[in-house]
């Protein structure tokens, strides 16, 4: 049954790979069901979800020893952007209930994983230098810290919304997730500390482009820039006009939207050669 | 064996009329206990008297039943005839004693499922009645695992979950938003007694900068007085709402005060910081439409009374799930009640099957010690020892069996075979030369043959 796509991948996927795979489907279910209600479960999900982040880790190693790169191409980089994600997620677990961000956490870093391994790989290309390297390095941690921060935003907006509308049987307001002024606290520090690493990844990106010799005129090109200008824009409206709170919520979901429209492209270019 | 006892009126049983008259204060519990077990038949005792209950958790005297004297004790104690309570007062045993004494701690039986006081008054009354000398091993292991089953329910299941009344609810709203009340500031709209509730409970959670102001300053004054806060001119309103993190509001206003106007300036000052309004007064004193700004979450008292119901519902619940675990927990309980009537039996057993090995083993160490042997006569030594070490463990009970009636003496080979894990029927067919018609088949007979060697071995080692 794996000897169809593996015919397509540069390296097959290793055991550690389908224990990640098992551990972020149980971890899933075992969310939901705490959201059901089975509160027991709640140390399960974590270590569950602590078992799907070590198995991950030990699949970016294992190709690693294949000398594959874990930001040689943006298909590698997502499966390392999941990484990030789960670990940035465990360890806001450590200091909030987040059960609800959780379930909505595991099926994204899931999907990344299974994207990133699981679609046809294309070729390394030729001219990936250091730079290129670094610029894929950068750009994923600072896109992961923003899926992060987007995830609370999610959160934000789920408990904002259930407590306005005073749905007071919504999962988001019987989880007693975190509070909003915290998520919101956490989102905001985590988008200062994406931000400078984004800024970075943008700068060498142009750079490595032009070395190249390549034109700008790609759709990606822009659409990181809007990705930059949204954040930016966010940064300055909060420390300037005080945004915070719903609106602030919102405009880093529109930032980080166009910042997986980007991701989207690199992968279909790869992918269509 | 003596076993746990509950003499008691509840909410269940009684009302508060019934109740009050069978109170006892704090400072009569003590002479109260040591008086129950000194005339009463009463080895060990706890009493718990709350709003709610007041109850006698105890162990009675070897061979008499406590409930009926405890039952007296109480109405006498508060000159009432044992008939004017004996329809109110409830007693269990046993298990079920055991039962109620954890479903009390874990806040099932409580007026609001889940509450948390409860279990600290049990601790109280426990402390009392440690200090008075009145509770013993079995009550003490008792109450002991009835705090560490409450705090199993409460982990386990969502009986705690939720506030259950309409101030802790806006406490619990204000958390929601804020997480923690310490620091932040309070806003304290009319003099009302709702809203003097609400923020002592946002007070006592760490909110600090409460600021009351009403219509009539005297009233303002004494409310800030009362929950430690600043009285503030009706005037500034709109300066403080800038400042506030949380308001109350309960005024008398046939109007509302709160209106979408005065918030659309006061959001602006406030560059969308988080605010919460709890709006109890009726008529009221908020415009809904205030909750669409950015930030600002209203609640009016018919939303603080549906969170009330929903964590109630979600108590009912889980009283369930807390109810198997009582269950489990008193069958365990029940388990080592009985074991710890047979303790006694084990050691005297113990004691006396050490008692005739070391006897023996001494015997023949002497006997060892008095020449050398060689390791041929050690080993047929240690061979007589064993021997006689079984003979004489034995030698009683096949005595016992021997000298019973008929029918004793069934009942008594088959808890024998029980005990032994014997298997007459096998022991027969596994031994090598049963004489022909001896009664192989016979518990008894097995055990004979064991204690009883033949005549040349019993000679050998006397």
């Amino acid at each position: 049954m794996i000897d169809a796509p593996q015919r397509l991948l540069s390296v097959a996927p290793s055991p550690a790979f389908w224990i990640a795979v098992v551990a972020y489907t149980a971890a899933e279910a075992a969310l939901l069901a705490v959201l059901g209600g089975r509160v027991r479960l709640r140390p399960l999900a974590l270590v569950l979800v602590g078992a799907a982040f070590a198995a991950h880790g030990i699949d970016i190693g294992w190709r690693g020893f294949d000398h594959v790169h874990p930001a040689q191409s943006v298909r590698e980089a997502l499966g390392f952007l999941s990484f990030i994600i789960t670990g940035g997620y465990l360890l806001a677990s450590a200091r909030y209930r987040l059960t609800l961000g959780g379930a909505a956490v595991m099926p994204v870093a899931l999907v990344l994983l299974v994207v990133a391994r699981l679609t046809p790989a294309g070729s390394v290309p030729e001219d990936l230098t250091t730079l290129g390297r670094i610029h894929i390095s950068l750009a994923t941690v600072g896109v992961g810290v923003f899926a992060l921060a987007s995830a609370l935003s999610v959160i934000y907006l789920a408990e904002e919304r259930a407590l306005k509308r005073k749905k007071f049987d919504a999962i988001a307001f019987k989880d007693r997730g975190a509070p909003l002024e915290a998520l919101d606290r956490l989102s905001h520090r985590l988008i200062w500390i994406g931000f400078p690493i984004f800024t970075a990844a943008l700068g060498l990106g142009a750079a490595w482009v032009s070395q190249r010799g390549e034109s700008l005129d790609r759709p990606q090109y822009p659409l990181a820039v809007v990705t930059w200008i949204s954040y930016a824009a966010l940064l300055v409206l909060r420390q300037v006009y005080g945004w915070r709170g719903r609106r602030a919520a919102r405009l880093n979901l529109a930032g980080f939207a166009a910042a997986l429209l980007v991701l989207v492209l690199y992968l279909v270019r790869r992918m269509t050669g | 064996m003596s076993e746990l006892f509950v003499v008691g009126i509840s909410w269940r049983t009684a009302p508060v009329a019934v109740r009050e008259k069978l109170a006892f204060r704090d400072d009569e519990l003590s002479a109260t206990l040591q008086a129950m077990t000194t005339d009463l038949p009463v080895a060990e005792a706890l009493l718990v008297s709350t709003c709610n209950r007041v109850e006698v958790y105890g162990v009675g005297k070897p061979g008499a039943d406590p409930t009926g004297p405890v039952r007296a004790f109480l109405a006498a104690q508060r000159d009432l005839a044992p008939g004017e309570v004996a329809d109110v007062l409830y007693d269990h045993r046993g298990t079920a004693a055991v039962r109620h004494v954890f479903s009390v701690a874990s806040a099932l039986d409580s007026l609001v499922l889940g509450e948390a006081q409860i279990l600290g008054q049990l601790k109280a009354a426990y402390g009392v009645a440690t200090t008075a000398g009145t509770s013993g091993p079995l009550l003490g292991r008792c109450l002991e695992r009835a705090f560490g089953v409450a705090k199993r329910v409460r982990t386990e299941t969502a009986i705690a979950r939720g506030a259950a009344n309409v101030s802790t609810v806006s406490v619990d709203l204000a958390k929601r938003v804020f997480g923690n009340l310490t620091g932040k500031s309070v806003l304290v709209i009319g003099a009302g007694k709702m809203s003097t509730l609400a923020a002592r409970h946002l007070y006592a959670s760490g909110a600090q900068h409460i600021v009351v102001t009403n219509r009539s300053p005297e009233k303002a004054e004494a409310l800030a007085a009362e929950i430690d806060g600043i009285a503030r001119p009706w005037a500034d309103l709109e300066a403080h709402l800038a400042l506030a993190d949380v308001v109350i509001s309960s005024t008398g206003a046939r109007e509302p005060i709160l209106t979408r106007p005065l918030f659309k300036r006061v959001t602006k000052a406030r560059r969308w910081r988080q605010l919460v309004v709890i709006d109890i007064a009726v008529p009221r004193d908020a415009d809904p439409a205030i909750g669409e700004f950015d930030g600002v979450y209203v609640f009016d008292i018919d939303d603080l009374e549906k969170v009330v119901a929903a964590n109630l519902a979600e108590r009912a619940r889980a009283a369930e799930h807390a109810g198997r675990i009582v269950e489990h927990e008193a069958g365990q309980f029940e388990h080592w009640m009985r074991t710890q009537g047979v303790v006694p039996t084990i050691r005297a057993l113990r004691e006396r099957f050490a008692r005739v090995a070391e006897a023996e083993l001494q015997k023949t160490l002497d006997q060892l010690g008095r020449r050398e042997h060689t390791q041929a006569q050690q080993r047929e030594a240690i061979q007589r020892l064993v021997q006689l070490v079984v003979n004489k463990l034995l030698h009683q009970p096949t005595i016992a069996l021997r000298e019973a009636t008929p029918d004793e003496a069934g009942l008594r080979a088959e808890i024998l075979c029980q005990l032994f894990d014997l298997s007459p029927g096998e022991a027969a067919a596994a031994a090598p030369a049963a004489p022909v018609g001896a009664e192989r088949a016979d518990p008894a007979s097995a055990l004979g043959q064991l204690a009883e060697p033949a005549s040349s071995e019993r000679k050998a080692v006397t």
